[in-house]
């Protein structure tokens, strides 16, 4: 699969033609990784948004330092993110911090990373780029807001949508 | 089509998972996270589609893979 076919299938870059996702191809790379490997973390400043290609990463976020505890804080587990999925668009919003740590689950992770401001220029140079691409990374945005919202209506024995 | 999917895990430790499917998650599918097998049992449409995307919620729960070995002939 070309990187041009895998980001088609990402929601982020939904509506947009053929030709205008072969332009943010152009400017993406990919990198390939290991489980266990660290691919964002939490607290320092990132200039990417990275799609998931292939294999399954999972998203933590630290629970802060225990008292009287020794040792780096506990992490929880958020989400597991796979083929498709976006992870690293907050940075390219508000340019803030990492909000959480992105850690690959398994051997053979392929990311495709796109840098923030190749991705802005562009948006700016092509404006219908530009709304399609803001447009649905506040949806994509949502979707995992209302699923974590779902995780814990239901942890609570609530019901779920 | 394609199927955005938000599987929520009850009971356990899995925090669930976002994938994007060929196919939508049907009731009594099982579902593999990271080497944990789960069971669907609830399969929602959470938003209206989009584009070429639908958005679908799953409710998992775990299949004890050990009870399920014992009953297998």
């Amino acid at each position: 699969m070309t990187m041009v076919d895998v980001l088609r299938r990402s929601e982020l870059f939904s509506g947009l033609t053929y030709e205008q996702v072969k332009r943010i191809a152009a400017i993406s790379e990919e990198a390939e990784y290991d489980k266990d490997d660290v691919v964002v973390q939490e607290g320092e400043t990132g200039d990417e948004i990275y799609v998931v290609q292939e294999g399954m990463v999972r998203v933590l976020v630290s629970q802060g330092a225990i008292p009287d505890v020794p040792g780096p804080p506990q992490m929880k587990s958020i989400v597991e993110l796979g083929p498709g999925q976006s992870f690293g668009e907050m940075a390219l919003l508000d340019r803030g911090p990492r909000s959480a740590t992105v850690r690959c689950v398994r051997d053979g992770t392929r990311l495709c990373i796109i840098p923030r401001e190749a991705l802005l220029s562009l948006c700016e140079e092509e404006p219908r780029i530009g709304f399609e691409v803001m447009r649905n990374i506040a949806s994509d945005l949502s979707f995992k807001l209302r699923h974590r919202n779902l995780r814990v209506r239901l942890e609570s024995g609530g019901r779920g949508p | 089509m394609i199927y955005k999917v938000s599987y929520v895990v009850v009971g356990g430790s899995h925090p669930g998972a976002i994938i994007n499917e060929d196919e939508p998650p049907k009731v009594g599918d099982r579902v593999r996270l990271n080497g944990d097998q789960f069971e669907v049992v609830e399969v929602v449409d959470l938003l209206p589609p989009r584009d070429n995307f639908a958005y679908v919620h799953a409710t998992c729960e775990p299949i004890e893979e050990a009870a399920e070995e014992s009953t297998s002939p």
